[in-house]
């Protein structure tokens, strides 16, 4: 097959049909600056959900009379429990450390004698952070003797439960929308392209080209309008991400996660987007007569 | 031998018949006017031979092809033994007539080398060599009409099927094209060509055959007076 033939093909079309070249490429530009922003966002908003609930620790308040040995039994018990990850133990003395960080005054000094209790701080593992998998931990502990209080953020944790699932897929249902929404409105946009060709398509039959022959210059120019339009859609992010840093006193990089392969994906999505627009443009009109009815 | 024989050919729209058990032979090298009124179904019957259209009932064949059994990766290589010329040109709009001619090589893989001296060729033999340069739409009618015809002869076919290829024409032009189309049957090439200009037919006289209510006649050019 005319290789050389169909390269130059593909290519000419930008300099034959100026406008919907333009228009090709700028849609796909839009529908992938649209999803990108819209994937970065869900990405982040799913991490601080979970930076949240990874920072969510049962405290475990011990009575005084406990011995080392009462403790560390007691410390054994609620390792073995369902769902716990690690138990860590703050002593009296740790507890008053900390206040003093936090609050500036020494407890001892205020109070003459230290009334904080000593107390585990226990973590959950991944799943169990969650209201029903701290409760469970909560309920289980609080029976156990020694122990004179449970603690923990159980609103904090309602709130993620909640209105975390109900963001994730209210996010997944509009970012389903997005890019459902690009792949049409790029495969619309190609085949208004391609539409205006139709007559091209049914002389090159005429003449006797093959499907193949008609169809690869297609493809080719999808696939070039395809990778421009991804190179802008990341080039505009990568900037976008570099000016907003200057302006945004927190590094936004390290929220933000934006990966040099994640610019790579996007100019591949491209591509794809470009070439998937093309195949479901022409298949309509290849197999159309050479004479209209 | 014959390059087109349909046998009881039937093909119908809408439960209409446009052509109702026709039988048409054309020997090879031979130049046959094919008439009938608008809406006769000579477009129909040019379509069966390059197989735009299946017919309903009967058998076509073209140029060694049996268009009943022919799978449709074979068309492109049936449609590349004919040439086909239109009322309306359908040359390709946004390139030159060089470009327009060397199209029918390039789907057909001809060496690069090969498409310059062919293409030059056929536009020697329609007198348009020094136009080459300019785009379809700087061209007259009758130049457009004789560059598609160059575009059909590029690949050397055996048949040449023509539509109303002089029916945007005004008369001197229209002869010309006439007249090439002759000298193009001289060389060799079928030429089967759809008119209702009668004037012609009466000006060059070949063989006629008539699509009148579905059917196909062979006409005498003396009983057209």
């Amino acid at each position: 097959m005319a290789l050389g033939y169909l390269l130059k093909e593909g290519i000419s079309g930008f300099r034959r049909a100026k406008l919907s070249m333009f228009a090709a490429i700028f849609t796909i530009s839009i529908s992938l600056l649209l999803l990108s922003f819209f994937t970065i966002l869900l990405i982040n908003a799913n991490s601080v959900i979970e930076g949240l609930r990874n920072r969510v620790e049962l405290e475990v308040f011990l009575g005084d009379y406990l011995s080392k040995s009462d403790t560390d039994t007691l410390q054994t018990k609620i390792v073995g429990l369902i769902g716990v990850e690690d138990v860590r133990y703050v002593s009296k003395d740790e507890a008053a450390r900390i206040f003093q960080e936090e609050f500036g005054e020494d407890i001892n000094k205020v109070l003459d004698f230290n009334p904080l209790p000593a107390s585990f701080k226990v973590r959950l593992k991944d799943g169990y952070r969650t209201t029903a998998g701290a409760e469970s931990v909560y309920v289980a502990t609080k029976e156990m003797k020694g122990v004179e209080e449970v603690a923990y953020r159980k609103s904090l944790l309602e709130m993620l439960d909640t209105r975390a699932q109900t963001f994730l897929w209210l996010a997944l249902g509009i970012g389903s929308f997005v890019a459902i929404s690009a792949i049409f409105l790029v495969a619309n946009t190609i085949r208004l392209a391609i539409y205006a060709k139709r007559k091209i398509i049914q002389t090159m039959k005429l003449i006797g080209a093959t499907r193949t022959f008609i169809r690869i210059p297609f493809l080719l120019e999808g696939l070039v309008q395809g990778f421009i339009g991804g190179a802008i859609a990341a080039g505009v992010i990568y900037l976008a991400f570099e000016y907003l840093e200057q302006f945004v006193s927190m590094q936004l990089s390290d929220l933000v996660a934006v990966d040099r392969e994640a610019y790579g994906i996007i100019i591949g999505v491209g591509c794809l987007l470009g070439i998937l627009g093309s195949i479901l443009s022409i298949r309509r009109f290849i197999g159309e007569k050479v004479v209209e009815q | 031998m014959a390059i087109i024989d349909l046998q009881n050919v039937t093909v119908s729209f809408d439960n209409q018949h446009v052509l109702h058990s026709v039988n048409f032979a054309m020997k090879s090298g031979e130049f046959v006017y094919l008439v009938g009124q608008t809406g006769a179904g000579k477009s129909s019957l040019l379509r069966l031979i390059y197989v735009d259209l299946q017919p309903h009932e009967g058998r076509v064949s073209v140029a060694g092809f049996d268009a009943h059994r022919i799978k449709s990766r074979e068309i492109p290589k049936l449609r590349r033994k004919l040439g086909v010329v239109f009322q309306d040109f359908k040359l390709l709009p946004d390139r030159d007539v060089y470009e327009n001619v060397a199209f029918a090589l390039y789907v057909t893989s001809t060496p690069r080398s090969e498409i310059k001296k062919k293409v030059l060729m056929a536009l020697g033999d329609v007198g348009l060599s020094h136009k080459r340069n300019q785009m379809p739409h700087e061209l007259s009618g009758g130049e457009q009409q004789r560059v598609v015809i160059a575009r059909a002869l590029v690949n050397s076919p055996s048949l040449l099927l023509a539509d109303e290829p002089t029916g945007n024409l005004d008369p001197a032009s229209s002869a010309e094209i006439i007249e090439l189309l002759r000298t193009i049957n001289v060389r060799g090439t079928a030429v089967l060509m759809a008119t209702h200009n009668y004037e012609l037919v009466r000006r060059y006289p070949a063989r006629i055959v008539q699509l009148k209510d579905g059917k196909l006649l062979e006409v005498e050019l003396r009983e057209r007076k």
